[in-house]
């Protein structure tokens, strides 16, 4: 396979993705207007920050009028998940030459990240691997930031009772069900889930990342007394 | 001041990606520290889903409400199709129509 090829497999591979993505880019674009970004503001997010979820988290506590450590510290707790990404990548890119490695970082996004790192499993001799996962991301990244300009540009015509922010908690239902598999996982959503609830009128908005925290502690110590048994 | 906070969220997030990647990267995550972060996605989606499905406008929502039972219904299609599409449809799907009935 070349360089060419190994590309254009991962943009193919990335492609069926974008059915999920867009709608969520549409949404994003339009809650960041409604949340009092600008235009640019809103479309630098998607450039600068690109993560989904994030940059709407982002968007809601702007919003909220939320101070600047808690819009920071919330964004950084929502993709201190991307840490684990990196590690799973390090291996294939380890190698690299640095300027390759700051490109694909920049890429490694949930959505970029799961397509790649399966194709690498499943085929540890594949050539090429950086052209792949370039495919992947480039891919990902351009649907992300087309679906962000439409919600931009359309936002006013998209009528407010189809409800389409509900798109967002449905797409995260969608991710975080199907992992719930053990105790640990089920601990980690029921207290974040609940802290979420019950902090909604603490100060500056800070409950996402106390819910966050309080989820991973719950998570962590489940799992500690599971493998204390074992 | 808010270019400032774009700018520092973006390079916090691009720390997350690259930190394993750089040439300061470790061999791998500490164990102890691969168990911790392990609940990082769960926990910090979970917490973005239940105020979006449970409040409305600040306020809780009654059991019966259409997001409640848009939610339950797409999560009951996540665990049997594990398709982001199928689930977005479902609930939405859901979402309008008891909305259409009940409002």
């Amino acid at each position: 396979m070349t360089a060419r090829a190994a590309f254009w497999r991962g943009v193919l591979d990335e492609a069926p993705l974008l059915i999920g993505v867009a709608p969520f880019g549409l949404v994003y674009g339009v809650l960041a207007l409604a949340s009092g970004l600008s235009p640019w503001q809103a479309f630098a997010l998607s450039f600068i920050l690109f993560g989904g979820a994030s940059q709407i988290v982002f968007a809601q506590l702007w919003a909220a009028l939320a101070p600047v450590f808690v819009l920071a510290g919330s964004v950084f707790v929502l993709n201190l998940r991307h840490v684990l990404y990196s590690a799973a990548m390090a291996p294939y890119f380890r190698a690299l030459p640095l300027r390759w490695r700051i490109v694909l970082a920049y890429f490694l996004t949930d959505e970029a990240f799961a397509i790649s790192i399966s194709k690498f499993q499943s085929q540890p001799d594949m050539p090429h691997k950086r052209y792949y996962f370039l495919g992947t991301g480039l891919t990902l990244w351009s649907g992300w930031q087309l679906s962000t300009l439409g919600g931009i540009w359309l936002g006013d015509l998209i009528p407010p009772a189809l409800n389409l922010g509900f798109a967002i908690p449905l797409t995260f239902i969608a991710l975080v069900v199907p992992v719930l598999r053990g105790r640990a996982e089920l601990a980690a959503a029921a207290v974040a889930g609940v802290v979420a609830l019950l902090g909604q009128s603490l100060p500056w908005n800070t409950w996402i990342i106390l819910a966050a925290i309080c989820g991973i502690i719950a998570g962590w110590a489940v799992d500690k007394t599971q493998r204390g048994r074992v | 001041m808010i270019w400032a906070v774009i700018i520092l969220s973006g390079l916090l997030t691009f720390a997350a990606r690259f930190i394993m990647l750089s040439p300061l990267a470790p061999k791998s995550i500490p164990d102890a520290a691969a168990r911790v972060l392990r609940f990082v996605p769960v926990a910090v989606l979970s917490a973005i889903i239940t105020p979006s499905v449970f409040l409305s406008g600040g306020a809780a929502v009654p059991l019966w409400d259409a997001q409640v039972i848009a939610a339950a219904v797409a999560a009951a299609v996540a665990l049997i199709s594990r398709s982001v599409l199928i689930t977005l449809i479902a609930g939405m799907a859901t979402l309008w129509s008891v909305g259409y009935f009940l409002g």
